[in-house]
């Protein structure tokens, strides 16, 4: 599955990570694995500090992902 | 009434974009714009030779939409018009224009002063700047962010 990044995360993870996930993966789940792996950005990472978008919608952690999705986290805007 | 909000990864001409905003409000007592600029110096002082504005491919488009459908919504305007750039912004070049026509003066500078400070807060962009000495990467950094990404038309589900 693709996941996709912007601005802190970004600049921390890259903008782009292939990963494989199981069958009937959540997005908190994927949440959880990014923050084991960099644990530097788990703050960053936190739910109320990086919203998950898949196909253009905000979704909850609870969402369960496909193999086919593409997985964006989005950390706070900076406006214009 | 037209309402047009653009996202503009290359260079933004604010002539071009007067121009075209007039054209549309013949017969409007007022039009009021306004240019912001990519500043040469960070608020602390710092040099600044680049700004950095990453986007997102769908939701950017739709928070300035968005935007500037509120304005048209909440002022008695005939016109509003948004262009903002995208991507790696020189020193001193446009970043933003926003323009509002209207038949009296009170609404079109209402609405530029509110579809600006909704684009500074609320418009879904990442801003970083860049310092560069003889063309190396010196210093990357980004501002605080303004708030959580959100718009009205992106429903969590």
């Amino acid at each position: 599955m693709k996941v996709l990044f912007y601005g802190r995360l970004e600049e921390a993870i890259g903008s782009r990570l292939d990963i494989d996930t199981p069958p009937a993966l959540s997005v908190g789940e994927v949440r959880d694995r990014l923050a084991n792996d960099y644990p530097h950005m788990g703050r960053a990472l936190h739910p109320k500090r990086a919203r998950a978008c898949v196909g253009d919608r905000f979704v909850h952690d609870r969402y369960i992902l496909s193999g086919e999705d593409t997985l964006e986290f989005l950390p706070p805007v900076s406006g214009g | 009434m037209s309402v047009i909000a653009r996202l503009e990864p290359n260079k933004l001409s604010a002539e071009q974009e007067l121009a075209a905003l007039l054209a549309q409000g013949a017969g409007d007592g007022a039009a009021v714009i306004f240019v912001g600029f990519a500043r040469p110096c960070s608020t602390a002082g710092r040099p600044v030779d680049l700004l950095v504005l990453e986007h997102h491919s769908t939701l950017t488009q739709l928070s300035l939409e968005e935007i500037a459908a509120g304005a048209a919504q909440q002022f008695d305007v005939s016109h509003v018009r948004v262009a903002h750039r995208c991507g790696e912004i020189p020193a001193g070049a446009p970043v933003v224009f926003v323009g509002a026509m209207s038949q009296h003066r009170r609404s079109a500078f209402d609405a530029a002063d509110y579809l600006m400070d909704r684009l500074k807060t609320e418009a879904v962009f990442w801003k970083m700047s860049r310092i560069f000495t003889s063309s190396r990467l010196v210093a990357s950094s980004f501002p605080p962010p303004a708030r959580v990404p959100c718009t009205s038309a992106i429903a969590p589900i």
